[in-house]
Order: structure tokens, then sequence, then C-alpha cells
């Protein structure tokens, strides 16, 4: 797994607990070419951040996914 | 109650030193000469007539004096020379013989001194005050004694102490008002958590959790939160695999 990549899922398992890699992959590869979460380069952080934005108000409170799409965008 | 208490005995310090300072200023007033010359039957005299005058007129002039009145020491007791009332109410003539002697009374005659505590005698309860009365040459030839009616100071206490009670009642309605207020909220925000935790095990999992608090509760809802976001992800997962 890349540091980015790593980064991203210490953050996300703070919202989203032991799933948030299952989250994060089925992000990447639904909405970002294929990509394997784990091969996650930093320039990919703002497309991700914008897909955790919608992806996650659907599971956690809205004010919660704005703050986890925040987190990682500032990885970018 | 230690509060009411100690401000209790402050405010009767007050009130002795009050009377201790009263009485030695009323001392330094009278004419020392004139009143070791006074003896019994000389009540119509123009000296006595003065000084009862003066007397008068001091008491007049403050409403917390009682009474107001000089003594001599006779052997070992202690008569009146010249008291404020004579000639009206109960007041003594010159030479009646005060029937109690105490240490603070005989104080008097040295320095200024108060009682230590109220003292009840024919005349009713009252906290005294005395100060040493000296002719032209220095010598003590007497006391002026300042008698304060105990319902004074006692109207000053309950004064202190309804006021202190207000003060504790007003701080009580705050306080329980305060913890009202916060047990309602932690108490809606766990039934928030209950009613969340029962929606998710009938099987509703589109639910949220919405409570922000910086406290344990607030931790709980955070870790139930990740925990119902796992679930939520998994059996998404799940769903789309089949």
């Amino acid at each position: 797994m890349s540091q980015v990549s790593q980064q991203v899922l210490d953050i996300a398992v703070q919202y989203l607990g032991p799933a948030a890699e299952r989250f994060l992959e089925r992000q990447t590869k639904a909405h970002m070419d294929n990509l394997p979460f784990a091969d996650l380069k930093r320039s990919d952080i703002p497309t991700l951040a914008s897909w955790v934005r919608t992806s996650a108000a659907l599971i956690i409170d809205k004010k919660k996914a704005e703050e986890l799409a925040e987190r990682i965008s500032r990885l970018g | 109650m230690y509060t009411y208490g100690e401000t209790k005995n402050a405010l009767k310090e007050t009130t002795q030193d009050e009377l201790r300072g009263l009485a030695s200023i009323i001392a330094t007033q009278i004419d020392g000469d004139a009143m070791a010359a006074l003896r019994p039957g000389d009540e119509e005299t123009p000296a006595f007539v003065a000084i009862r005058h003066q007397l008068e007129t001091i008491r007049q002039s403050n409403p917390d004096i009682l009474y107001l009145y000089t003594m001599r020491q006779a052997g070992d007791t202690v008569e009146f020379i010249v008291d404020a009332d004579y000639g009206v109410e109960d007041g003594a003539a010159i030479g009646e013989v005060y029937d109690r002697v105490f240490p603070e009374l005989l104080a008097g005659f040295t320095a200024p001194s108060v009682d230590s505590e109220f003292t009840t005698d024919g005349w009713g309860t009252v906290l005294s005050g005395y100060a040493p009365v000296r002719d032209s040459s220095g010598t003590v030839v007497g006391l002026v004694g300042v008698d304060m009616d105990s319902s004074r100071v006692m109207q000053r206490q309950d004064f202190i102490g309804n006021t202190i009670f207000v003060i504790i009642g007003i701080a009580v309605l705050i306080a329980g008002g305060i913890i009202a207020l916060f047990s309602r909220t932690i108490i809606r925000d766990i039934k928030t958590l209950n009613a969340t935790a029962n929606a998710i095990s009938t099987g509703n999992t589109g639910v949220t959790i919405g409570i922000e608090r910086r406290d344990e509760i607030g931790e709980l809802a955070d870790s139930f939160g990740r925990m119902v976001a796992s679930l939520k992800i998994m059996m998404d997962t799940d769903a789309g695999e089949k």
C-alpha cells in the first residue's frame, strides 16, 4: 500500500471503522478508472476527496462526511 | 450554617467594638470632677442635672443606645452615680447598688471594655460597653456604661442570616437548573443512541448519528457511528457482490 493510501486509510478509519478500506477501494474502482486503492497517488487525492464527500454522506452524518473529505483533501 | 455562624460572630464583634468606642468617647465628655462629688441625695443639684441631661441628649441622638449611666466602685460593690433614666421610668438614683458585678464591668474602671456575652438583669437583656471617667487630674472616678438592647443586635444578625439564606437559596436553584439542563441533554443523547441501535437491530441501516459532544457520551456516539458506518459498508458490499 502506498504511503498516501495509508494516510487516507488512517483518517477514514476514524469515521468509517474497520470497513473503511473496503469503502475506499469501492470509490477508487467505481469512480477512478478501476484504480486499486493501494496504488493511490497524491495527484488522485482531489478526485477521491470529492467522491468521498458524496458517498460518505450516504453512510454517516453529512457534517462528519464533509469533515472526512476535507481532511483527505488536505493530503493532496 | 458555618458562614452564618461566622457572620453572626463577626457582627457581634463589630457591635462590641462599636460599644467600646462609643463608651470611650462619651467618657471623655463627662465632667469627672463634678461626677466624683455627687453623693446620694444630690439628684436635684445642677451638677447631677447637667450630667443626666448630657447623657440623655447623647442617648436620644443614638437609637442603638438603650441605657446610658455612670457608676463607681464602693468597696466590693458597684453603685450608680448618674442614670440618664433617673426620674423617668425605673432609673437608678445616686448610690443605688448594682447587684451584679462581673469581670468586664470591673475592667471598665481601668480601660474601655465590653461584655463578652449578652447579660440579663432587671432592665432586660443587653450588651454593654464601659469606659473609665477621669477627673481633671486624670484619676479614674468611675465609668460610663452604654447598653445596647439585645433585640437591636438580633435584628442585625437576622438581617444577615436572612440575606445568607436567600443567597444560598438562589445558588441552589441555579445549580439545580444547570444540573437538570445537563442531565436532560445527556438523557436525550442516550435516547438517540438507543433509538439508532434499535433501528439497526431491526434492519434499518438508513440511520445517522448526529450527536456532537466533547465528553464520554460524545466518544460513545463516535464509536457507535463508526460501527454503524462499517456495518452499512459491509452490507452494501455484500449486496453488491450478490
